[in-house]
């Protein structure tokens, strides 16, 4: 039985404007669910829903078998981290995190003891005295963490929480937030337009788009096996080519790449392609390689830029099917502009997606 | 060189600013029978004839009242309309927020006109309800303004924060906005009280017979006599107005760390 279930929620802020359409959603209890997406794609609204600031227009939300649909916020039982942070400036630490216990009415010693181990918990012990603004953001959103958390919510719902801070941080940040949550083994729903951030944090992805899901599905499996052309561009395949279907296997789909047959794992909404139908093959630029010469095996090209990456090398190499990006490493031999090359797939990794959208 | 020449102009700014001023503060103290400077002698007589002065004492009380109340009144109005203004986009917020600040950009004495003439339609009103009345529509804009500008400094998901831990709307409000408005709400009395305290064009109209407001009533006993005596009250107003402002610093500057 999943903790939280959300059932055919439709959102719409303006008539016959849905931002959100029929979205169905489980999450087991302890699991860390990433809604990702690009800005206005309904991620923000779902989770707002769940928090129950945005009454849906229909559907149902479900925790621990109880309906919350029409439960007030003030009474669900959610803790909530803000993009913003939104700590209260005119309290200390203390009495922030210790905001939700008071509302509850826990008693004084109680409500001392587990603010103390929240604080403790995000490393913030000696700074219970410290007022939000004498904070640095790292330590503004560990306050806002253990201010959600020390209520010991169902659900924990996290809405961008490091966008506001430096790289270096987001990632320290972004571990701190997964120790809590797996510590605290609790069922979270977390909003990022930031794949990398998604990835690495997640038990499940969710991919939305205009107000849909287009893929769920573990980091490892979006990762390496995106259904949908928009899940590939958003999932960081650097290269994108429309090619001819050759013939359609179960497991594998034959296409052609600058006149010779490559087969390729594959994605189809709509059933096996016909011979001649479109597919859009994507790959990222380290699975394919460079040979000198136009004489190797693989599709001739030109190189026309590369640029230094430390320990690699990327080059932009113009051919006849397109321009693909491809990384090598900076052992290896180096190709000036103009050089004419090879480039050679590694198409294991590759993947051919039939989609209606691109018909 | 650049440096010196500003230097300069900042003194003769201030020379204009301040030198005024100056002139009513010595004033006061001489013992010419008319304004005159520089001033001959030194006394007191003038300050203790402000006291003697029943029509300066009225007045006083007058515009003292008057303005507590019209501040006071015109916050409790201001305070919904600024966190609507600030939190809520509707159809029309700009249209509302230029329509309640059009006291501000209308000429005092086109207001005071345009009331005058309201009220004689009205009919019979008290003087004071109608100062009152006035006073709390001129101060209501500013109200708005202050206070606004101090909820835009503050998060709007902090109440969505205090609902998401447990508290109602209102207790959220109370707890969470109300606590970081009072800054806002103590600039705002303080601008309130003040405005009021000095308005002339909108009093002129307003002030009936025995009702009169502190500077309405400098300005028409300067009609009769031109003694020291305004300027040793100018100076009194002077130091009342310093000392308010002080205090409310102080104030503000403690609330920041109580």
């Amino acid at each position: 039985m999943p903790h939280l279930e959300i059932h055919n929620l439709t959102v719409s802020y303006e008539k016959n404007q849905p931002t959100l359409e029929w979205f169905n959603l489980d999450v087991e209890q302890g699991e860390l669910v990433s809604l990702l997406g690009p800005s206005g794609c309904g991620k923000t609204t779902t989770l707002r829903s769940v928090a129950g600031f945005i009454q849906p227009d229909s559907g149902r939300i479900v925790i621990n078998n109880r309906d919350y649909t029409s439960l007030p916020p003030n009474k669900r039982d959610i803790g909530l981290v803000f993009q913003s942070y939104a700590l209260f400036p005119h309290m200390t630490v203390f009495y922030n995190v210790a905001f939700g216990l008071r509302m509850r009415r826990i008693p004084r010693k109680e409500v001392k003891a587990r603010v103390a181990s929240a604080l403790k918990m995000v490393g913030l012990e000696a700074f219970a005295e410290r007022r939000p603004a004498q904070l640095s953001g790292g330590q503004q959103q560990r306050v806002a963490l253990a201010r959600a958390t020390v209520i010991e919510p169902q659900v924990l719902l996290l809405d961008e929480p490091l966008s506001n801070l430096d790289a270096r941080l987001r990632v320290d940040m972004r571990q701190e937030i997964r120790r809590t949550q797996q510590q605290l083994g609790i069922t979270t729903l977390y909003v990022t337009h930031d794949q990398v951030e998604a990835m690495s944090i997640s038990d499940r992805v969710v991919v939305m788009n205009h107000g849909e899901i287009e893929q769920i599905g573990t980091p490892e499996s979006i990762f390496a096996a995106p259904e949908t052309v928009f899940v590939a561009d958003f999932m960081g395949f650097d290269n994108r080519f429309s090619a001819a279907v050759l013939s359609a296997r179960a497991d594998k789909l034959t296409v052609d790449w600058g006149g010779a047959p490559i087969e390729l794992r594959w994605h189809s909404k709509f059933g096996a392609p016909r011979r001649g139908a479109r597919a859009e093959v994507f790959f990222r630029a380290d699975n394919a390689s460079l040979a000198a010469g136009p004489e190797a095996s693989g599709l001739p090209g030109q190189v026309i830029l590369h640029t230094f990456h430390g320990n690699e090398v990327q080059y932009l190499v113009e051919t006849e099917v397109g321009e693909f990006s491809v990384m090598q490493d900076s052992a290896n031999k180096r190709y000036e502009p103009g050089a004419a090359v090879t480039v050679q797939a590694q198409t294991q990794k590759w993947i051919a997606i039939i989609d209606e959208t691109e018909q | 060189m650049v440096s010196r020449r500003m230097y300069i102009s900042l003194v003769i700014l201030y020379g204009f600013l301040l030198g005024p001023f100056l002139i009513i503060f010595m004033a006061s103290f001489g013992e010419n029978s008319t304004m005159a400077f520089p001033p001959r002698g030194f006394t007191l007589d003038w300050f203790a004839n402000v006291f003697e002065t029943s029509q300066f004492i009225d007045s006083f009380w007058i515009s003292l009242q008057l303005a507590l109340l019209s501040t006071i009144v015109s916050l409790v109005m201001g305070m919904p309309v600024a966190y609507a203004l600030t939190r809520f986009q509707f159809a029309w917020s700009g249209m509302v927020e230029t329509v309640f600040s059009a006291p501000i950009l209308v000429p005092g004495l086109v207001i005071g006109f345009a009331m005058l003439n309201f009220y004689v339609r009205l009919g019979d009103m008290h003087v004071m309800t109608g100062l009152f009345i006035g006073h709390t529509a001129i101060l209501f804009p500013y109200s708005v303004r202050v206070i606004s500008a101090s909820l835009r400094n503050l998060d709007p998901y902090v109440e969505d924060a205090a609902v998401s831990l447990g508290a109602n709307r209102l207790r959220g409000f109370v707890l969470v906005v109300l606590p970081n408005m009072q800054a806002g709400i103590a600039a705002a009395f303080v601008l309130g009280f003040i405005t009021s305290f000095n308005n002339v064009p909108v009093s002129l109209f307003l002030s009936g017979p025995g009702v009169t407001t502190l500077p309405v009533s400098m300005l028409s006993y300067m009609e009769y006599y031109f003694d020291p005596t305004i300027a040793a009250l100018s100076t009194l107003l002077v130091i009342f107005t310093i000392l308010l402002v002080q205090s409310a610093e102080r104030m503000l500057g403690l609330s920041q760390f109580v």
